[in-house]
């Protein structure tokens, strides 16, 4: 069983180009970018450097994800620490990973999340109450695609 | 995302490794807590509290049957938990999704 939350995608483009384009304002604007959101990035590319990306709906609903750059392989591999804080004052800490790995000239990028209370609540817990924690851990694997 | 104070609490409840084998425990069927104190080591009072951590946040329900307080489960908070992470992992996975769209739109297929 996974201990991590792995989200997948292939991207029909290079991985220099897919790793640029994360790291870039037009990209993290596509990246939280719901539909009438507003996304602002400040992003210190260099190892111990912030990464801040603040998006919102309104201003009274702003959600902000700050990131420290643990590891850069370009372009190949980002490690990060994140801190999400919400509108609701409450805070997440966990680790983010970022690979790319190219495919046939695509890029299979793959982000890992390690560290969120609820993953680790999901593996100390399965055998506590089956039904219950058996639909937690469906909720969180994910197989990349 | 849907976030809530309940949900933390719950999250909270469950953090503890004494409360988390009460529900061990309780899956397997419901207990006195006399029955809870004992495998765990705890006084009665001890137990009473965790149960009452549990209690609040609807992971455990208790009655009084005769001169005992009988502890069952009460899942319905795990529900909560359940759509959290759902709405956490569909969130993700979309901003990953409208990401590589962008990319592609972006580079124009080369």
């Amino acid at each position: 069983m996974s201990e991590n939350a792995v989200f997948a995608r292939v991207v029909n483009a290079r991985p220099e180009v897919v790793f640029d384009a994360l790291t870039g304002q037009d990209g993290q604007e596509a990246f939280y970018g719901e539909p009438g959101w507003t996304v602002e990035s400040e992003c210190d590319l260099r190892v111990g450097g912030v990464w801040t990306v603040t998006f919102w709906p309104s201003r009274d609903e702003v959600y902000r994800h700050d990131h420290i750059f643990r590891a850069i392989d370009r372009p190949n591999r980002l490690v990060l620490d994140t801190t999400e804080s919400r509108p609701d004052g409450s805070i997440v800490e966990y680790e983010t990973e970022f690979t790319f790995e190219e495919r046939d000239s695509k890029t299979l990028m793959t982000m890992i999340h390690r560290g969120l209370p609820t993953v680790k609540l999901r593996d100390e817990h399965q055998a506590g109450v089956p039904n219950a924690f058996a639909r937690l851990e469906q909720a969180i694997e994910k197989s990349p695609r | 995302m849907h976030y809530n104070a309940t949900l933390d609490r719950t999250f909270f409840a469950l953090s503890d490794p004494t409360r988390r084998g009460i529900l061990k425990r309780l899956g397997r069927g419901p207990a006195t807590i006399g029955e809870l104190a004992q495998p765990f080591g705890l006084t009665l009072n001890g137990v009473k509290k965790h149960v009452g951590i549990l209690e609040e946040v609807d992971l455990v329900v208790t009655a009084k049957i005769g001169r005992a307080r009988e502890c069952r489960l009460g899942p319905a908070q795990l529900e909560d938990a359940t759509e959290w992470i759902d709405d956490y992992r569909r969130t993700w996975q979309r901003r990953l999704d409208r990401f590589g769209t962008y990319v592609e739109r972006k580079d124009g297929g080369r």
